[in-house]
Order: structure tokens, then C-alpha cells, then sequence
């Protein structure tokens, strides 16, 4: 069973195009979405999630049709919205068995184990006769997981859901998510590269709209292996390498600039090469350098 | 500075939202449509009264904005998640709220100002009948808007502003409105009991408006305004000035912090961190789900009762019952005062179906609206609607679930109202609840049009998806259905929800309006599940927004399912619509206004040419009525015998059926050939073979039969139900033209091209004065009557009782009458109970409802003490019976026929005496029985002046013996009612005023002034006077006629009882129309030197004549009027025990009095008990003021 994600567009009526002609294939285990702030992340999430419509295209969860079968796609589905709330004034355990029925539990005794087992394993359970208004965030991203989990689903769309997480809080929610993806669907879309190189065995990067790369991450830091190179700059010297070379990265360091470079052959002797990560294959792929972009002229750098 | 740009923002904000300027164009545009469905009559639309009325009104529904823009403005930050980045810049509490609020206010300003426009544009349209307007005053614009709409706005916008403010919240916003409204509610409470108080205390200054034009007659309302009057101006100042309060209040408790955070219980109980226990594996437990129908009816329920659940576990909830109890109470506590300020005792259906009603009505459209927008759009605001929208639920779950926890809540409310109102009936001291009823009212009737409501709201809030804009389109359509009727919009097919509407009487329980009801509301029902497919298929799901991708979702989310039950929908609108629509258009002809008067200005046109043509009266009749309550259905069959009384030989016969009754055989004992057949208008002329010479008879037979078919759109028939059928002469044939069946209203009759006829002839008609009832076929009449009815049922009609019997299973009655009779022929029949009594050799008996024993005692002494009055001072009883029968509510009056009292049971039956109450009961009573004289012994003929030989005579008599058996008090306070009720009536009623002795059909003239006239001339003349004129004109008119005598025969009588020095004040009360004013401006007093006490007044008079439309002219004043001097304290019932009490010669202008007393007085007045007819009431007493005594001079 996998996912079938063919041609989607989606432009607003405001004239942003949040979605240009999507494809993707994804299969079961953990999958990453990859992709700076309006890129179009949340909105594929949604449309995936049964919650928005494509101007066109076609989503398929195995033989469903995720457009026009949305009653049933929704029995497999968990969702995790990237920003949501909860009712301020109720428990999590009333409020999780309110979407045990919602999700087909209608078995009192049966509703009542499956809560009590999802409560234990978001470790909700020494708080769950608490009023949600008073839960951290962590928490809460916690009891917005257990309910996307209500019902065994398939197909799991978690989007952004580290964002806000304290260090701690941010490893348990994502090993409890890895565990997830050994027999569901999981698509975790994200702005953090590190969510990704840590968990997904595939990913995809999207940028304005578009899929720049569709990838499994080892095989693409394999594949860029040799073509990133670093060198520290003097902050003066910067915008002539700049113009030089195809820098995809720089980050600030006592003064000095470091930069990274794409580069098929050694740019020089001043660069060293580098054992590239998930961030200059993300980098790459942003800037152009790597993946689809590639056959097109390069209209801007990257950040 | 800062203020400055946040009032800029805020501006800008409201400006780019469409809402802004869609409540703008409402404003505007519905004042401006009011124009055109509003006909005054002699009231002109433009006059300031209507203007500062329809602004100020206006202004009260502009609350519902005002709640939606402050609302907005006070929690929009926090709801948007901004509030950290404004609550942490550099800036002051009083800009930002200031700010915030100046600009809303600045918006909403002139959103009211469209009310003032929209007037103006609409009585500015080149189409408008200039008729219907007088000349234009731009002040009369301009006033109540700075006067009434502005300080109340920002009356209310600090209310709301700080109730949102510090509440964060929408709902309360909505409730402070709600309870403002309340407050003007109980404001008029306050008002009806002490009228300054309540002007004060009515935040929106209506009452001060209302209590300035209490008395104003149609000239002064059409042409004054109220202008800037110091009562009105208090009561702004005032309330502004608790404006002011709450405005520190907000400033004094507003902080900026984050919700939540702050306040002293509210502060956040802190949790333990949970453990850092090892993660359980993942091994979600596998149960069984289902997605069957029953899981489907299960997630129904969930969600039905977790919302249901949401909103009464809210403090607002509880708010809400609170008010709403509160209410039900204060409104409910007099419930049926109606008048002379007597309660009714609260039975239940005046409890359950008024108290708990009426006033709950508005309120209830309000909440609904503001919960079904609640339950919309709760997911959404909490931010969880992307989660629950991604589960496995239907749309139709979704919705039906909310649905029905609006119903819920409905529900609740009622059962609330039910409790309360069975301890506001325990309260007062009744016991008999009926929970039935209250359950057949509130959760049968009630319910029904609530649960309509719900749906149109829940729909027009899926549709609209705009909070604030939602809930103001559903009270809007409230509006509409409510005044569809004034918009031309009649038809109960036309209008969501509407109906018949029904009345429940005691007697007849819902009676013939059931039925009806249920079909109309199932034809809604049909409506209403349309509307139900039509929020499905726009349900908000998911973040889809925009009216395009809408309309394509919900073309996709059209299918099968869908499409049969919007089907199943269509087939019952249909099906039930045709239904109704033969029932209220074929059955029975549905009519528009201009309609119904089609047939009637046709027979008039036609046949008017016959109304001098000589015509047999009606001499003898013999009836065999068979009344069937049941189906409903009568059989009237009969023999007219007929006279001809006059000097001619009459050689045909003009026979007239009622519409409605079927003739099924018209017959005569001689050869006759009808040349007239006129089925529409029930007009035949019979021409007679040989004419019926100067007073030979002849015999008209006839068999008719009523038969109730179906049901109309309005005005259903009462006449015959199951329990209390009431039907009159009328049922049967008539003779002759009769112009009492014309259209009489001009403007009528000129829509139908005839002509203005004159309402009555006046005293010199000739014709006229040869009739004294409205159906001129008949002056004595022996009646012979066998009436048959169910066999549980009493029917009464007029004559002695001669026989009774059952057979087949009916029961009959035998009347026949003793002698000729005037006027009568009542058929009433129910399940009587009789209470049973002699007055000398009268039998008294009182036909009632079994529960409706509370005044029986009281009518019976009443109907012994006027007979015992009446034989006295005015002549012998001319029967030897006289009984009260009881009918069901659905009209109010009593009316007298000879020895027989109609009496509804609205009328008195449940009114509650307590001590000092005037007894209506007992008046009513009495003032029937007074007809058996005046009207029964001796009436008018059919002109000008008719009524005070009848009515008036009435009134004064039933005083009399009021006066005779409860003493002078009780008739003062009945006086003070009168006169109270002769000057309201000169405002409310726009037909022009007339002397009494010209009275025409102005009730509030021949009752109320009547009443006031009469017993004012027994005041300075003497009983003994009064009546023996009357006695004269009963003994002299008694069987003279025709032509019959006139209001100016008996006035003759009492000008030659009354003194020569009294003949100013006779034509005072009966030939003019005559209002005093005077009043005291400073009394003092002075010791003498033999102890006494010498009291000077200063007094001012002055007496106007006013015309027939109220223009006022100032004639010369010469009267006796009381002047006195009082001890001892005030009290309601007048200034304190008299010193001094006697009449002065009074003149125009200041004069100054001077009495001598006793004993030190305490105040002093002219007119005290307010005697003459004014309109000002707190001018006549004032304090005496002590003056030292100048000190000898030094010896």
C-alpha cells in the first residue's frame, strides 16, 4: 500500500500557487517533507488529509481515491494539523473519547481500553483528568497524536509538529513517531532538516510550490558525496566568492564567515571538502544545484 | 497622539470589512422600506412623534451591531493571538481601549445615522402619497438622533465594550444586550406603577418620551415635538453618567495580561509534570470499529450531547436561565391586568402561553441565533476543526448532532421556564397547575416553531459563515416574519414557519386551531428538512472558503443520498403545500384585504337602489336549530311569520343569507317567483303574485345549514367549536337591504369606487330614525325556539325554558318568549355547570366552565344589587329571569341580550379581587344588567348620540351601584380610570373626536367620557337628579317609535334637572369638547388671632375647547371647582384628611383664595380629587408654607 500523489495544482484566489503540478509516490515507513515556510508544505498536507481541494490532479491511498472517497480515506487517516487547539474546559481523557466515538469506537468497554492504551502511550495518563487548557505545548502535541492515532490508521500526516518542542520533548515525539512508521504511512513535513535526517526513509523537498527533490536522504548525501566544499571567509571577501562560486550555504562563526560550495571539481585550494549532511543536500537541491531544478536556469541563489 | 492612531486603526479595520458596510445599508435601507408599509391614517407618517419613535427603535435593534462591533473590538486581539504584541508596546491602557472604543463608536455613529436618512430619502420619494405627510422639519430628523440614539448608543457601547473587554468573550457581549433590553422591559414595569421613576430608570429614554405625549391628540402629535424637555434631559445625564462609571470601572479592572493569567480565582491550577516514563511500544490496540447506520445514530448522540453539554456547563448558561426566569417573573407577575389595574389569576394557559411566551419570544430568536452561530463555529475558534473535520464522520452527523443540541438547549430552557412558571403560579397563591398544558404548550406548540427557528439558523449561519453577520441575518428574518403582514405579505404558505395562530381557551382547549397548526408546521417541517440538505451541502469542513469553491463542494457532495431525501423534502412541500393551498384558497376563499371587499361594495352598488324600497318586518319567528359541536355543523330551519307594518302594498321580498351559510330551501306560504338569484351575494328578491297589503302577514320558511369545511389562512371560525359555540341572528335570513352591511371605512371605499359615506346618520335623517338595531327587519319579535346539541352540552338561547328532553342521543331545549322582544336570538351551547339564585321572583342562574367558579359569587350579588338599583330608580325588570352565559376567550367582550348576558371568559371570569381593586367582575355585571334597561327597555334610534342611550347609561348606572355597594372610594378609583382611559383615547384612537351628545362609534367617548360626564353632573346635581331624569326619558320613550328618540331627548331631560347655574357646566361635558386646566402654584398659611389657620392660594385657570382633531382655543372659564385643604399624610388614595372642601366660582387667569381652617394644614389644592377633565396630574397639591405672624408693633 502506498501513496499515489499525481499532477496537483492548487493556486489560491488570491493568485499564490501553493501546489504546481505535485507528484509524489510514497510507501510505508517514515516520509519526509522537506521545505522552507510557504512553500506549500500545509497546504499538500491538507489536501492529503481530505481537507482542501486541488485545482487538479489526483491522490490515491492505494485503491481509494482521496478526492471523492473522503469518508473512507478518513476512517484510515490520522492528522495532526500544524497549529491547533483544544477545548479549553475539558479533560483530555472526556475530550479523546469524544473522538473515539467521532472515529467508529461505539463499544463503551472497547472505547475505554483503546483511550486508556493511547493515553499510556503518549504519556498522558497521570494527567489525563486534567482540564486541556492547562497542558504545555509538548503535551498537547502529545494528545494531538493521540488522537490521530485513534483507529490504527494507515495513513499518519503530522505537519510541523516539532515546532515549539523543547529538546526532550522533541526526541520521545519522534521516536514515537518512528515507530508509527513500521506499519503506517507517516508524513512528517517539516522545516527542520534535522527531523528528517534523523527518522525518514524517504523525503521530498519542496520549494514554492514545487517538488525540487524527491529522494531517500542516505542515498542523496551519498550522491552529492565529493561536490561540497567549505572554506572560511573573511566577512570583506565574501560577495566576490559569492559571485565565484556556487555558494549554497554560509553561517557566521567569531567574525569569519563559513561557506559552503557546490562544486563538481575542486573550486580551489582554499576549499576543503566536506562529508555533506541532509542540510547541503537540502542546500543544493534549493539552490538549484541538485535534483529537479537543475535542468533549469538558475533564477536565485539560496539563503 | 497614540490614542489618536488607534482610533485611525480601528477605523480603518471596520472600514475593510464587508460586514461594516452591510450593516451600514440595513440601517438605511430599513427605515426606508418601513416608510412604505406604514399607513397612518389621520396619523401622518412624517409627524416627530413617528420619526423619534421609528429612530429611537431603530436604535435599540443597532444594540445587536453595537454587541457585534465592540465585541470585536474588545477581543479581536486576543482572538487573533495578538494581544502579546499590542499588550507589550509602549502604550497606555486609556489609548488603546480608548482608542478602540472612540473608533467603533465612530463607526457605529454613523451606521444609526442611516435610520435618520433612510426616513428622510424615503419620505422624499416623488411617489409618495402627500397625503399621508405633513410638512417637512428637519429638526424633527435631527432631535431624536442626538437626543435618543446617540447617548444611548454610547450608553450601550461602554456596556458592551466593557462586558467583552473584560469577559474576552462574544456571548456575554450578546447577553449585556439582551439584558438592556430587559432593563428598558422592567423599566416599563417600574413606569406603570410611579411614571417619573420609571422615565427615569429606562436607559434609552423611550418612556420619558412616551409619558411627555401621554395625552397629545393626533393635531399635537402630528405638529409638536417634544423638544428639549428637562425630564428627558435627567434622564440622559444620568445615564450618561453611569456611563462615565462603567467606563472607569473598565479602566480601573482592564490589565494587560494574558488571558487567563490574571484574577484571583481564576488562576491556574498548576500540573504535575507527567514522569519520564519509558514509552510504551506502539501496539495500538486493535478494536473492532463500525461505520454502520447505528454507529452513524451513536456519533449523532456524541455529538449532540458533548456540544448540549459545552453549553450548559457555561457560566453564561446559567446567566441566561437566570435572566430569563427573571424576567418570566417580572412580566408574569401581573399577568391579565388588563383593566381598572385588577389581576387575573394565573391559570395555566396564561401563564404557560403568555407569561412564559410573549416576552421570551425575542429572546429566544436571540439565542438561537447566537447558539447556532456558537455551535457552528465553537471547532473553529478553539482550532480544532482541522482534527475533527479529518475524522470519519458525515457531514450530516456533524450538522444533525449540533442540531439537536440546539434543540437541547431549547428544551432545557423550557423545562426551566416550566418549573418557574409553576412557582410563579404556587407564588400567587394557585395551585391548580395542569402539566399537560404546560407540556402541550411549551413542548408541543412552543417547540415546534423553535425547532423551525433552529434550522433556519443553523443554515443561515452555514451559509452565511460570518459570525457577527449570521447572527443579525437570522434576527433580521425574525423581523421579516414578523411584520411580513404590514409588507402586503399574507399568505401562511409564504412566510417560514407561520400559521393561523391559535388561541387556547379553558372551555375548548385548542379547539379548531389544531388542526391547522399541525398541518402548517408539517408543511414547514418539509421546509425545514430542505434547509437541513442545503447546510449540508455547505457545511464548512476543512479550510475551504470562498463562495465559488463552495458552490463546486457542495455541487460534488451532491449525491444519491442527498438527492432523495431533498426528494423527500420536495414531495412533502408539495404535497402538504397544495393541501393547505385547497383548504385556505379553495375550501375557503383566501381573500387579500382588497378582496374580501370586493362582494360588499358590490352589493352595494347593486342593490342600494332597494334600501327604501318597503319590506314585511319580521314579527314571529318559530326555529328548530340543531347545533352538532363536533363536526362543527348547524342546521337552522324556521318560519319567519312577516308584517307589513307600512302604508303600501308590497309586492316583493329581499331575502339576505349570511356568507358562509348555505340555503338549502327558501320557502313562502303563498305564490311567489324569484326574480333575483344572486349566489354570490346571497341576495334574492321574491316577487310576491299578490302584494301584501297594510298589515296582512305572511310566512317565509327556510332551511339552512353552516358546515365548517377545512381550514382558512387566517381568521379561523369560532362560531361553532366543541365546547362553546356563540353564534347570533345574523345566521339566520334577513329582510330588505341592510346598510349596516356597506364598507364603511372611506379610505375602503374609495379603493372600490364608492363613495365617503357618512359613518352615522346624524339626528335629522328621518330614515334613520325609524331603526334602532343594525338589522332593520324586525323591531318586536316572538320567538319560539327548539334547540338541539350534544348530549352533554346546554344550549341557551333567548326566551323561558319551556321544555328539555333528550332523544337519539342529543338533548334539547324548548324556549319560547313570554312577550315580543327587541333585538337577541344568541345560540349558545357547551358544557354548562349552573349556579342557581332568586332575586325576588327573578331567577338568576350563571352558565359556567367548571373550573371558572373564582367570581360567581360576585356576578350573582352584582346582578341582585342592580336589579334591586335599577327597580328603584329607574323602573320595573321587565322579565323573570336574567342569566350570565359563559363562551370561550376568543373575543373579550360580555354583551346583553334581553335576559341573557354573553360573557367570554376572557372577560371576567378569572380576574382576581384583592382588597381595594375595583371589582370588574361585579361592574361587568352590573353594567350588563344595565342594558336591560337602557338598550332593552329603551334604545336609541340608529344615529349620532346613539351610543350614550345605551353605553353610557350603562356605565353611569353599573356606578351607581357600585357606589351603593362598595361606597364612594371604589368608584373615585374607577372615575380615575375612565378619565385616564377618555384621554388615552383621544391619542391612540385617530378618528376625530366628538361632543358626547354626537358620539359616534368612538368607544373611549361613549364609555370613558361618558362615564366621567355622567358622574361628574351626579356630583354637582345629586343622584337623585340624575336619576329621575332618567327615569322621565325610560317612562316617556319606553314604547314610543318609531321614529325613535335621540341622545338630545334625554339631554333634554337633564337639562331640566339641572340648575340654571349648572346649565354652562351640562353643556360642557355633552355639547363641547372641553378640557380644564388648572392648578395651584403656592398656598400659605397664617396663624389668626383665634387660633385658626388662614391658608391663601394662588391658583391659575384656564378652559380650552378643542375641535374634532384636537385644535385647541381658549374659551372664558366661569366654573365651580373644589378647593381644599388637607391634614395627615398623603396616600394613594388622595392628599390627606380635608380641612376644607368646597366649591369655588373660578375664572380665567390668577386668582388668589382665601379659607380659614382649623387645624394647622399640611397642603393644600384646587381640584384635588382631579375631578375636571385634565391632562396634567401633578399641579393640583402642593405643601402649605407657614408665614410667621407679623409681630404687634411695639406699644
Amino acid at each position: 500500500m502506498h501513496l499515489e500523489i499525481r499532477d496537483v495544482s492548487k493556486t489560491y484566489p488570491n493568485g499564490v500557487r501553493a501546489l504546481r503540478n505535485v507528484s509524489l509516490t510514497i510507501p510505508r515507513g517514515m516520509y519526509g517533507l522537506l521545505g522552507p515556510n510557504g512553500a506549500g508544505k500545509s497546504t499538500l498536507m491538507r489536501t492529503i488529509a481530505t481537507l482542501q481541494e486541488p485545482d487538479s490532479g489526483s491522490i490515491h491511498l492505494g485503491e481509494l481515491d482521496v478526492l471523492r472517497q473522503k469518508d473512507e480515506v478518513r476512517k484510515t487517516l490520522g492528522y495532526l494539523p500544524q497549529e491547533f487547539g483544544v477545548y479549553p474546559r475539558i479533560s483530555a481523557e472526556r475530550l479523546l473519547d469524544h473522538f473515539a466515538v467521532l472515529e467508529g469506537f461505539t463499544d463503551r468497554r472497547v472505547r475505554r481500553d483503546v483511550v486508556d492504551a493511547l493515553l499510556r502511550q503518549t504519556n498522558l495518563w497521570n494527567v489525563r483528568k486534567e482540564k486541556l487548557g492547562g497542558y504545555s505545548g509538548g503535551m498537547r502535541q502529545r494528545f494531538g497524536v493521540a488522537i490521530a492515532l485513534l483507529g490504527n490508521p494507515t495513513l499518519i500526516i503530522v505537519d510541523e509538529p516539532t515546532a515549539g518542542l523543547d529538546p526532550a520533548e522533541r526526541v520521545r515525539f519522534l521516536n514515537l513517531l518512528s515507530e508509527l512508521g513500521e506499519n503506517s504511512i507517516v508524513i512528517l513535513s517539516t522545516h527542520i532538516v534535522e527531523d528528517v535526517s534523523e527518522l525518514c526513509t524517504r523525503m521530498a523537498i519542496i520549494d514554492d510550490g514545487e517538488i525540487v527533490l524527491e529522494a531517500e536522504p542516505l542515498r542523496a548525501m551519498e550522491e552529492l558525496h565529493g561536490r561540497i566544499w567549505r572554506r572560511l571567509v573573511p566577512r570583506d571577501e565574501l560577495p566576490a566568492v559569492e559571485r565565484e562560486h556556487a555558494v549554497i550555504s554560509t553561517k557566521l562563526l567569531a567574525g569569519r564567515t563559513f561557506v559552503h560550495v557546490y562544486s563538481e571539481t575542486s573550486p580551489g585550494t582554499a576549499f576543503e571538502p566536506v562529508e555533506p549532511d541532509l542540510k547541503d543536500v537540502y542546500f543544493s537541491a534549493m539552490g538549484g544545484h541538485h535534483g529537479r531544478r537543475v535542468a533549469r536556469p538558475v533564477t536565485e541563489t539560496g539563503p | 497622539m497614540k490614542l489618536g492612531e488607534v482610533f485611525r486603526f480601528e477605523i480603518e479595520h471596520r472600514l475593510r470589512h464587508a460586514s461594516t458596510w452591510i450593516y451600514g445599508g440595513m440601517f438605511f435601507l430599513i427605515p426606508f422600506a418601513l416608510l412604505h408599509a406604514i399607513d397612518g391614517g389621520a396619523n401622518r407618517i412624517n409627524s416627530p412623534e413617528n420619526l423619534a419613535a421609528a429612530t429611537t427603535i431603530l436604535g435599540m435593534f443597532g444594540m445587536l451591531v453595537s454587541a457585534a462591533l465592540f465585541g470585536d473590538a474588545a477581543t479581536r486581539d486576543i482572538e487573533s493571538g495578538m494581544h502579546s504584541l499590542f499588550y507589550t508596546a509602549p502604550i497606555s491602557k486609556s489609548a488603546y481601549l480608548g482608542g478602540r472604543f472612540l473608533g467603533a463608536l465612530a463607526v457605529n455613529a454613523v451606521i444609526l445615522l442611516g435610520g435618520p436618512l433612510g426616513l428622510l430619502a424615503g419620505s422624499l420619494m416623488p411617489y409618495m402619497d402627500p397625503r399621508m405627510f405633513g410638512p417637512f422639519e428637519l429638526f424633527a430628523y435631527v432631535q431624536p438622533y442626538f437626543l435618543f440614539v446617540l447617548p444611548n448608543l454610547v450608553f450601550t457601547a461602554a456596556i458592551l465594550f466593557t462586558i467583552a473587554t473584560l469577559s474576552r468573550q462574544t456571548i456575554p457581549t450578546y447577553l449585556g444586550a439582551i439584558g438592556l433590553f430587559i432593563g428598558y422591559l422592567l423599566a416599563t414595569e417600574v413606569y406603570d406603577r410611579a411614571a417619573t421613576a420609571g422615565t427615569l430608570v429606562d436607559p434609552f429614554g423611550i418612556l420619558a418620551a412616551q409619558e411627555l405625549t401621554r395625552y397629545w391628540t393626533v393635531v399635537e402629535r402630528n405638529t409638536l415635538s417634544i423638544g428639549l424637555p428637562a425630564i428627558v434631559l435627567w434622564n440622559r445625564l444620568l445615564w450618561l453618567s453611569v456611563t462615565a462609571g462603567v467606563l472607569v470601572l473598565l479602566h480601573v479592572r482592564f490589565r494587560f495580561a494574558h488571558p487567563g493569567a490574571a484574577g484571583r480565582w481564576k488562576r491556574r491550577r498548576l500540573i504535575p509534570p507527567p514522569e519520564p516514563e519509558q514509552y510504551l511500544p506502539i501496539a495500538a490496540p486493535s478494536a473492532a470499529r463500525t461505520f454502520g447506520f447505528a454507529t452513524r445514530a451513536r456519533q449523532t448522540l456524541a455529538i449532540a450531547r458533548y456540544s448540549l453539554r459545552e453549553i450548559l456547563k457555561s457560566r453564561v448558561f446559567l446567566i441566561i436561565v437566570a435572566g430569563a426566569l427573571f424576567l418570566v417573573f417580572a412580566y408574569g407577575w401581573d399577568i391579565g391586568a388588563i383593566v381598572f389595574g385588577t389581576s387575573t389569576w394565573p391559570v395555566t394557559h396564561l401563564v404557560a402561553a403568555t407569561a412564559l411566551t410573549l416576552p421570551m419570544s425575542v429572546i429566544f430568536a436571540i439565542l438561537v441565533a447566537l447558539y447556532a452561530g456558537e455551535l457552528v463555529w465553537r471547532e473553529r475558534d478553539v482550532r480544532i476543526s482541522e482534527i475533527a473535520s479529518a475524522a470519519p464522520v458525515p457531514d450530516a452527523v456533524s450538522l444533525l448532532g449540533r442540531f439537536l443540541a440546539l434543540v437541547g438547549m431549547i428544551v432545557v430552557l423550557q423545562g426551566v421556564m416550566m418549573v418557574g412558571g409553576m412557582v410563579l403560579q404556587a407564588l400567587k397563591g394557585y395551585y391548580d397547575f395542569e402539566p399537560g398544558l404546560y407540556v402541550r404548550i411549551l413542548f408541543g406548540v412552543k417547540l415546534a416553531d423553535y425547532i423551525l427557528l433552529a434550522v433556519l439558523a443553523m443554515t443561515i449561519h452555514v451559509i452565511v459563515d460570518q459570525k457577527y453577520l449570521g447572527h443579525l441575518v437570522v434576527v433580521l428574518f425574525q423581523l421579516f416574519a414578523a411584520f411580513a403582514g404590514s409588507l402586503g405579505i399574507r399568505h401562511n404558505l409564504l412566510v417560514y414557519g407561520s400559521d393561523p395562530g391559535w388561541i387556547y381557551s379553558d372551555m375548548n382547549g385548542f379547539g379548531p386551531f389544531m388542526t391547522p397548526f399541525i398541518w402548517f408546521k408539517l408543511y414547514w417541517a418539509g421546509w425545514a428538512l430542505l434547509l437541513t440538505v442545503v447546510a449540508n451541502l455547505f457545511w464548512m469542513r476543512g479550510s475551504e472558503r470562498g463562495a465559488r469553491r463552495r458552490i463546486a463542494l457542495a455541487r460534488a457532495r451532491f449525491g444519491v443520498g442527498v438527492a432523495r431525501v431533498a426528494g423527500v423534502a420536495a414531495i412533502i412541500i408539495v404535497t402538504l403545500g397544495c393541501f393547505i393551498f385547497y383548504n385556505t384558497n379553495i375550501l375557503n376563499g383566501y381573500d387579500s384585504p382588497f378582496e374580501a371587499g370586493v362582494p360588499r361594495a358590490e352589493y352595494e352598488r347593486r342593490y342600494k337602489q332597494y334600501e327604501n324600497a318597503p319590506q314585511p318586518q319580521l314579527i314571529g319567528s318559530k326555529l328548530h336549530v340543531e347545533i352538532y359541536p363536533k363536526k362543527p355543523a348547524v342546521d337552522l330551519r324556521g318560519t319567519y311569520r312577516l308584517r307589513n307594518s307600512t302604508t303600501t302594498a308590497i309586492d316583493s321580498v329581499h331575502v339576505i343569507i349570511y356568507p358562509g351559510i348555505e340555503a338549502r330551501s327558501i320557502t313562502f306560504d303563498r305564490a311567489v317567483e324569484q326574480v333575483v338569484d344572486d349566489d354570490r351575494l346571497h341576495y334574492s328578491i321574491y316577487a310576491l303574485d299578490q302584494p301584501l297589503q297594510p298589515g296582512d302577514s305572511l310566512r317565509l320558511s327556510f332551511d339552512l345549514s353552516y358546515q365548517s369545511r377545512g381550514f382558512p389562512n387566517s381568521g379561523i371560525s369560532t362560531s361553532v367549536v366543541s365546547n362553546g359555540a356563540y353564534f347570533d341572528r345574523r345566521w339566520l335570513p334577513t329582510i330588505g337591504y341592510q346598510p349596516s352591511f356597506e364598507l364603511t371605512d372611506d379610505d375602503t371605499r374609495r379603493e372600490h369606487g364608492l363613495a365617503p359615506r357618512p359613518r352615522v346618520s346624524s339626528f335629522d335623517d328621518d330614515q334613520a330614525l325609524q331603526f334602532r338595531s343594525a338589522i332593520r327587519d324586525a323591531d318586536l319579535v316572538d320567538i319560539d325556539a327548539v334547540v338541539g346539541t350534544d348530549e352533554d352540552q346546554i344550549a341557551v338561547t333567548t326566551g323561558t325554558l319551556v321544555r328539555e328532553w333528550r332523544e337519539n342521543g342529543r338533548r334539547y331545549f324548548h324556549y319560547k318568549t313570554d312577550a315580543p322582544l327587541s333585538s337577541g336570538m344568541p345560540f349558545l351551547s357547551a358544557e354548562y355547570e349552573v349556579r342557581e339564585d332568586r332575586w325576588k321572583d327573578v331567577g338568576l342562574r350563571i352558565f359556567h366552565h367548571r373550573t371558572h367558579t373564582f367570581n360567581l359569587d360576585r356576578m350573582m350579588r352584582s346582578m341582585k344589587a342592580s336589579l334591586d338599583y335599577y327597580t328603584t330608580h329607574f323602573g320595573p325588570y321587565q322579565f323573570r329571569q336574567l342569566r350570565i352565559v359563559e363562551f370561550p376567550r376568543y373575543a373579550s367582550f360580555a354583551r346583553a341580550h334581553p335576559h341573557t348576558i354573553a360573557y367570554s371568559e376572557g372577560s371576567s371570569f378569572l380576574s382576581r379581587i384583592t382588597e381595594g381593586d375595583v371589582d370588574r367582575p361585579f361592574f361587568v355585571t352590573a353594567h350588563e344588567t344595565a342594558h336591560q334597561w337602557w338598550g332593552g327597555q329603551v334604545a336609541g334610534a340608529r344615529v349620532q348620540g346613539a351610543a350614550l342611550l345605551t353605553e353610557t347609561l350603562a356605565q353611569y348606572s353599573s356606578m351607581m351601584v357600585m357606589e351603593k355597594t362598595f361606597g364612594p372610594e371604589q368608584v373615585r378609583r374607577f372615575y380615575d380610570y375612565e378619565m385616564d382611559l377618555y384621554l388615552n383615547g383621544r391619542r391612540v384612537f385617530v378618528n376625530r373626536e366628538v361632543p358626547l351628545l354626537k358620539v359616534e362609534g368612538q368607544s373611549y367617548l361613549y364609555y370613558h367620557k361618558g362615564a366621567v360626564a355622567m358622574y361628574t353632573l351626579r356630583d354637582h346635581i345629586g343622584e337623585e337628579r340624575v336619576n329621575t331624569a332618567l327615569r322621565h326619558y325610560l317612562a316617556k320613550y319606553r314604547s314610543a317609535g318609531p321614529p325613535y328618540p335621540t341622545s338630545l331627548d334625554l339631554y333634554a331631560e337633564l337639562r331640566s334637572v339641572t340648575p340654571d347655574s349648572l346649565q354652562s357646566l351640562l353643556r360642557d361635558l355633552f355639547e363641547e369638547i372641553t378640557l380644564w386646566d388648572v392648578k395651584i402654584e403656592r398656598a400659605s398659611t397664617q396663624r389668626t388671632d383665634s387660633g385658626a389657620y388662614r391658608v391663601t392660594l394662588e391658583i391659575k385657570a384656564s378652559k380650552l375647547r378643542a375641535d374634532s382633531i384636537g385644535v385647541e382655543t381658549e374659551v372664558p372659564m366661569n366654573d365651580l371647582v373644589e378647593i381644599g385643604v388637607f391634614a395627615g399624610a398623603e396616600s394613594e388614595r388622595g392628599p390627606g384628611e380635608p380641612l376644607y372642601l368646597q366649591r369655588h366660582r373660578i375664572r380665567s387667569g390668577q386668582q388668589t383664595i382665601i379659607v380659614t381652617v382649623a387645624r394647622e394644614p399640611a397642603r393644600a389644592g384646587i381640584d384635588p380629587y382631579m375631578k375636571l377633565i385634565e391632562r396634567e396630574t401633578d399641579d393640583k397639591v402642593v405643601p402649605v408654607e407657614m408665614v410667621p405672624r407679623a409681630s404687634p408693633p411695639p406699644g
